[in-house]
C-alpha cells in the first residue's frame, strides 16, 4: 500500500469509529438466557439436503469491534448482543433453548453457531460454554454439520484440538469473514484488521485438524463502485477456493444501523449492490471453482433499500433463485432472467468508473 | 505536450478552446458519454475493463486499490487518475490522501504528466486543492475532472468552488448526473467537457428529456409530439430505449450548441438565468453560485458588450455584469466639486436615458428654469438592479444596454438595493447639497428607504403620478427657481463634456485616472452623443465614443496612464510588432483587466509602446500560452 492509503485507512477506521457513535454503549440489557436471534432452514448439507439451525447467541459482542479499532465499516451486527458479560451457564441455556426449535426434527441436521462475534473468542464466550455447547452438540447424534464462526485471530492449535477432539468426525466448518482477497480492500474500506496471510495461516491450520474453513465474501465493500465490486468478489471467491476453504458464504452488503456504510448511504455515496453484480458473481465464480467447494448465498434484506436489490419488479424472482442455487450449486438455475433494470445495471457498471456517483440510489 | 489552446470570446467563465496533445486535437466545449452513444466525438472507456475505443477517449484508471498502470494510445485525450468511489462521502482529509495518492502514482508512473486529469473528491478543501494544484502543476498536469451528483445541493456548489481555483489553462470536466438544462450552466462556469451520460440513464428508465424538463414514454401514441429525427422515425416495433437516448442526445446536443451561441452573442448569462427557472433547485444553485464564486464569474466578464442585456429576475440582482457595475461605482466614483444639488431622476426604457422622450423633458425642465446653472446640478437615475446611475456614466456598459420588466412596482430586494446605493452615493457629497427628489411610485420608495442614511435634506417634488406630469414637471420647475435662489445658483459655463470624461476615466481605470487624463485646462470638444476629443497643449490623450461609453487611450494617454499604475500589460521584449499581443508573449498583466478593457502595454523597460482593448482577463494573459491577449491600437513604430 502506498503512504496515502496507508493514512487513509487510519483516517477511515477513525470515521467508522465516529459513525458508531455511542451506539454500543447504549445497546439494551436482553435477556441473558435467551439467543439474540435463532431461525430453522433447508440448506444443503455435503451432497443431501437437510434442516439447518442458525443461532446467534446473544453475548458482550465482537472485541474487535468494541475495541479501539472500531470494528468492520458495514457492520453493527454487535448490537444485537447484550451490553453485559454473559455468563457460560446462560450461554449454554442460550443454546439449549435454541436447540428447542428442532427438537423434533429428524437428521441430518446443521448447527450454525453466530455470536455477532467469534465463538471462539475467550473474552466473549467463555471457554468452559464453549466446552459445554460441543458436548451438547457431541451427544446430538442428529447433527452431521456445524459451523462455528471467528476471526483468525482465535483460531489456535489448542482451540482446533478441542473441537476436534470434541466433535470427532463431525463435518466441522470455522466460518471467518474473508471478505475480500485484496489486502487494501479488507484493511482499508473495511477496517478488518487482518491480512490475506492471517487467513491462509488458519485454513491449513483448521484443515490439519481435519475442520473445514467457510468464507465470508463481501459483495461491496465501500468506497467500491459497482463494477470494482463485481470483480472484486470473483477474485476474492476463485482466491478462496485455491487457499482451500471448504464452502463460499457470499454476502452483499446490507446497510447496517450506526455504521460508516450507513453514513456514506445516507449522503447518497454508497447503494447496496445490485442483485445482478450478485448473480453474476455467483455464475462466474461457480464455473471457475471446484465443485467440491461449496457456494452459497443467503442474502440479508435483499430486495429491500437496505439490502442488495434491483428495481423491485425482478428482485423477488432472483432472490428466489439465488437460494435456489445455494442447494443445488446449479448455476442454470441464475441463468435466464431479464427485467428492464438489467441494462441499468450495465450502464452503471460503466458510468459509475468515471462518475463515482452511484446510480438509482434510494432511501 | 498537452495544452489548453484558447480561442476569441468571453462570457464570463465558459471559453471556446483546443486541447492538443501530440496530433490529437480536440475542440471544446464538449460532450462525453460511453461508447454505447452513438456518433460522440468523444467517449470515457475503464482501462482494463472497457475496450479501448478508436473515438477519441477519456480513459479512466480504475480504483486506487486496483493499482493499474496507465498506457498512452493515439485516441487518448486524457487519462483520469483513480480514486475512490464514495470518498466525498468522507471528510476533506480523506479527500485530501485521495489526491495526494493521485500525485504520487502520476509521479512514479513513466507516462508524463501532461497526460493526466486528477480526480477530484468534492469533499475537498480549497487550501488543500491549492497546493494539490501546486504540485500538479509542476508535475506537468493541466486537467482535472469533478462530480457532481446532479442534487444541486451543497456538494455540487462545491464541486464549483473547487474549479474556480483552478489555473485558466486547465481542461475541466465535469462528471456525474448531468440533466440538459444543466450543461449551459456548467459551460458557463468554465467546464470545458460536460458528462451526458445522463442521457443514456434516463433513457434506460424510459424517460424522455426535454429542454427543462422530462416525460416518460410508455407509448408513441401518447407520448408528446417531437420533431427530432429520432423520434420521428420511431416505431413501435422498435426497441424505445434507443429512440429516447437519440432524442436526449439531441437536447444535450441542442443545449451545448444554445449555450455556445449564446457565449459568441454575449447572452450566455441571460441563457443561464432562463434556465434556472426549470427548478426551484437550480435557482437556488445560481443565487448561490453568484455568492460563492462571485469574483471568479466576475473575472471573465466583459466590461464592454453590444447587444440588449435582458435583467429579468432576481437571479440578474447580482448578476457579475450588474454587481460589478455597482461596486464600482462606489469605488471609483467622485462626483465632480462644486456641486450644490442633487437631482433624482427615475430611468427611462430607452437608453441613454437622455434620449429618451422623459429625460429629454426632465433637462427641458431643468434648462427653462434655470438655465445655465444646470451645471450645478447632479443629476442622478435611480434603477433596478444597477441602483444609481450619475449622469455622466449613462453611455457605459451595461447602463446603456440593459433592458428590465417595468410595472411600477418594485420588490424589497430592488429597494434595498438601490437605497443601498443611494445612501452611498449621496456620502460622497458634501452635507449642505440638497437633494430634489422628482421621483415617485417604487423610485420614491427607494428615496424614503434611504432617507434615515441621507444626510443631506430632501425635497420630494411629486406628491402622487408620474414624474413626467404636466404638474410634476411644474413642480420640478418651481422647485429648481426657489432653489437657485436659496442656493444662489450662478450660470457659467458648461461642464458637462469635462465631467463626463473624469468621471468615465475614472470609472475605467480607477480613481484619480481622471485627473491624468483630462486635467484641469484641458481642451475637449464634441458631442456626447457622437465622440468626445480630449487635448492636453494640443495632443490628444483621449477620446470618448457614444457607442460604448468609454474612452479609447492614444499613445500619448497611455503614457499619462502609466504613472496610474493600473491597467497594463507587461510583455517579454522591446518593440511590440503587428496588431496583436499575444498571451505567450505577455509576461505579466494587472489582475485587474478584465475582457474588454482600455489597457496600455509596458516593454521590459516599462516604457508605454502601446494601447489596446483586452481580449481576456489579466490573469488569463498570465496562464495561457497561446490565444491573443491585446488588440493593439496605436502603437510606437
Amino acid at each position: 500500500m502506498i503512504d496515502e492509503l496507508t493514512e487513509l485507512s487510519t483516517h477511515i477506521q477513525q470515521m467508522s469509529l465516529k459513525s458508531r457513535g455511542s451506539s454500543i454503549a447504549q445497546r439494551r440489557r436482553r435477556d441473558p438466557r435467551q439467543p439474540a436471534a435463532a431461525w430453522v432452514t433447508t440448506a444443503r448439507i455435503g451432497y443431501d439436503t437437510g434442516t439447518a439451525i442458525s443461532i446467534v447467541l446473544s453475548t458482550i459482542g465482537c472485541s474487535y469491534a468494541r475495541g479501539p479499532h472500531g470494528g468492520c465499516t458495514m457492520c453493527s451486527y454487535l448490537l444485537d448482543g447484550t451490553s453485559t458479560q454473559v455468563s457460560a451457564d446462560d450461554l449454554v441455556s442460550q443454546f439449549e433453548t435454541a436447540m428447542t426449535k428442532v427438537a423434533t426434527t429428524s437428521s441430518p441436521l446443521s448447527v450454525k453457531i453466530y455470536t455477532s462475534g467469534s465463538f471462539l473468542d475467550p473474552a466473549e464466550v467463555p471457554p468452559e460454554a464453549r466446552h459445554r455447547i460441543l458436548s451438547l452438540i457431541a451427544a446430538d447424534d442428529r447433527i452431521v454439520q456445524v459451523i462455528l464462526e471467528s476471526r483468525p485471530e482465535y483460531v489456535t492449535e489448542s482451540v482446533l484440538a478441542e473441537i476436534q477432539k470434541a466433535l470427532g468426525t463431525r463435518d466441522v466448518e470455522i466460518g471467518i469473514g474473508l471478505e475480500s482477497a485484496n489486502d487494501t480492500v479488507r484493511l482499508m474500506c473495511i477496517n478488518k484488521g487482518f491480512t490475506l496471510k492471517d487467513f491462509e495461516r488458519v485454513v491449513s491450520l483448521a484443515r490439519g485438524y481435519g475442520i473445514g474453513t467457510r468464507a465470508y465474501v463481501l459483495i461491496k465493500p465501500p468506497f467500491l463502485t459497482e463494477r470494482d465490486a463485481l470483480f472484486d468478489a470473483i477474485d476474492t471467491m476463485t482466491t478462496a477456493a485455491r487457499l482451500g476453504v471448504t464452502t463460499i458464504s457470499v454476502n452483499p452488503v446490507d446497510i447496517q444501523r450506526h455504521t460508516l456504510v450507513e453514513s456514506l448511504w445516507n449522503s447518497g455515496q454508497y447503494r447496496p449492490p445490485w442483485l445482478w453484480t450478485v448473480v453474476q458473481a455467483l455464475h462466474q465464480a461457480r464455473q471457475e471453482i471446484p465443485s467440491n467447494v461449496v457456494i452459497v448465498c443467503d442474502p440479508v434484506a435483499a430486495g429491500k433499500k437496505r439490502g442488495t436489490h434491483n428495481c423491485g419488479k425482478c428482485d423477488k424472482a432472483i432472490v428466489s433463485a439465488i437460494r435456489k442455487f445455494s442447494l443445488s450449486q446449479d448455476v442454470k438455475d441464475l441463468e435466464g432472467f431479464t427485467c428492464d433494470c438489467l441494462m441499468k445495471w450495465e450502464h452503471s457498471l460503466v458510468h459509475e468508473d468515471l462518475s463515482k456517483v452511484p446510480h438509482d440510489h434510494q432511501q | 505536450m498537452g495544452k489548453l489552446m484558447i480561442q476569441r470570446g468571453h462570457d464570463g467563465p465558459a471559453r471556446q478552446c483546443t486541447w492538443k496533445r501530440d496530433s490529437l486535437s480536440l475542440s471544446t466545449p464538449q460532450l462525453v458519454g460511453p461508447t454505447t452513444i452513438p456518433d460522440l466525438a468523444l467517449v470515457y472507456v475503464t482501462a482494463t475493463r472497457d475496450e479501448l475505443s478508436k473515438t477519441t477517449s477519456i480513459v479512466v484508471l480504475p480504483s486506487l486499490i486496483e493499482n493499474v498502470v496507465p498506457v498512452v494510445t493515439d485516441t487518448t485525450a486524457l487519462i483520469v487518475a483513480p480514486t475512490l468511489a464514495g470518498i466525498d462521502g468522507l471528510d476533506s482529509e480523506a479527500a485530501r490522501l485521495t489526491l495526494t495518492a493521485q500525485t504520487r502514482l502520476i509521479r512514479q508512473w513513466d507516462v508524463a504528466g501532461e497526460h493526466f486529469a486528477i480526480h477530484v473528491p468534492s469533499s475537498t478543501s480549497l487550501s488543500d486543492f491549492r497546493d494539490i494544484i501546486r504540485t500538479s502543476q509542476e508535475l506537468g498536469v493541466r486537467a482535472a475532472v469533478f462530480h457532481l451528483d446532479g442534487s444541486l445541493g451543497p456538494r455540487d456548489l462545491q464541486a464549483v468552488s473547487l474549479r474556480s481555483q483552478l489555473p485558466r489553462n486547465w481542461l475541466t470536466v465535469a462528471t456525474g448526473k448531468i440533466q440538459p438544462a444543466f450543461v449551459p450552466v456548467l459551460y458557463y462556469l468554465g467546464f470545458d467537457i460536460i458528462d451526458a451520460s445522463y442521457a443514456e440513464t434516463a433513457a434506460l428508465a424510459h424517460r424522455r428529456l426535454w429542454r427543462m424538463e422530462s416525460e416518460v414514454v410508455t407509448s408513441w401514441d401518447t407520448a408528446r409530439y417531437c420533431g427530432c429525427h429520432a423520434c420521428h422515425d420511431a416505431t413501435s416495433e422498435g426497441p424505445i430505449e434507443q429512440t429516447l437516448l437519440l432524442h436526449n442526445m439531441e437536447m444535450f446536443h441542442s443545449l451545448l450548441s444554445e449555450a455556445v451561441h449564446a457565449r459568441a452573442h454575449g447572452r450566455l448569462r441571460w441563457l443561464v438565468e432562463s434556465l434556472s427557472h426549470t427548478s426551484p433547485s437550480m435557482a437556488s444553485f445560481l443565487r448561490l453560485v453568484d455568492k460563492r464564486v462571485f469574483d471568479f464569474i466576475e473575472e471573465f466578464t466583459p466590461t464592454v458588450g453590444s447587444g440588449t442585456v435582458p435583467l429579468i429576475g432576481p437571479e440578474s440582482y447580482d448578476a457579475p455584469a450588474i454587481k460589478r457595475w455597482r461596486d464600482r461605482l462606489v469605488a471609483r466614483y467622485t462626483p465632480p466639486e462644486g456641486k450644490k444639488i442633487v437631482l433624482l431622476l427615475p430611468c427611462s426604457a430607452r437608453k441613454p436615458y437622455s434620449d429618451s422622450r422623459s429625460h429629454r423633458r426632465f433637462i427641458e425642465t431643468i434648462e427653462n428654469s434655470i438655465g445655465p446653472a444646470r451645471h450645478e446640478i447632479a443629476e442622478v437615475i435611480l434603477t433596478s438592479p444597477l441602483g444609481v446611475i450619475p449622469r455622466e456614466l449613462e453611455r457605459i456598459y451595461p447602463i446603456a444596454n440593459y433592458d428590465i420588466p417595468v410595472t411600477g412596482d418594485w420588490d424589497a430586494e430592488e429597494i434595498r438595493i438601490a437605497a443601498d446605493a443611494l445612501v452611498s452615493h449621496m456620502k460622497k457629497f458634501p452635507p449642505d447639497v440638497v437633494v430634489i427628489a422628482h421621483v415617485s411610485g417604487g423610485y420614491a420608495q427607494v428615496v424614503q428607504a434611504a432617507q434615515d442614511g441621507i444626510a443631506q435634506s430632501i425635497i420630494y417634488t411629486i406628491r402622487e403620478g408620474s414624474a413626467t406630469s404636466r404638474e410634476a414637471l411644474d413642480s420640478l420647475a418651481s422647485t429648481l427657481r426657489d432653489m437657485k435662489e436659496v442656493l444662489a445658483l450662478h450660470g457659467g459655463r458648461s461642464t458637462l463634456l469635462e465631467e463626463t470624461l473624469r468621471a468615465t476615466a475614472d470609472f475605467q481605470f480607477g480613481p484619480g485616472a481622471g485627473m491624468l487624463l483630462v486635467p484641469e485646462g484641458t481642451s475637449v470638444s464634441g458631442k456626447l452623443y457622437r465622440r468626445v476629443i480630449c487635448r492636453d497643449h494640443g495632443t490628444q490623450l483621449a477620446s470618448y465614443l457614444a457607442e460604448n461609453g468609454l474612452l479609447s487611450l492614444t499613445l500619448d494617454g497611455g503614457c499619462r496612464l502609466s504613472e496610474h499604475g493600473s491597467y497594463w500589460v507587461r510583455f517579454d521584449g522591446e518593440v511590440l510588432q503587428g496588431g496583436s499581443l499575444f498571451a505567450v508573449a505577455v509576461k505579466d498583466a494587472d489582475e485587474k483587466i478584465r475582457p474588454g478593457d482600455e489597457v496600455i502595454i509596458l516593454n521590459k523597460s516599462n516604457e508605454v509602446v502601446a494601447v489596446g482593448r483586452s481580449e481576456m482577463s489579466g490573469r488569463e494573459m498570465c496562464d495561457f500560452t497561446n490565444g491573443r491577449a491585446v488588440s493593439v491600437r496605436h502603437r510606437r513604430k
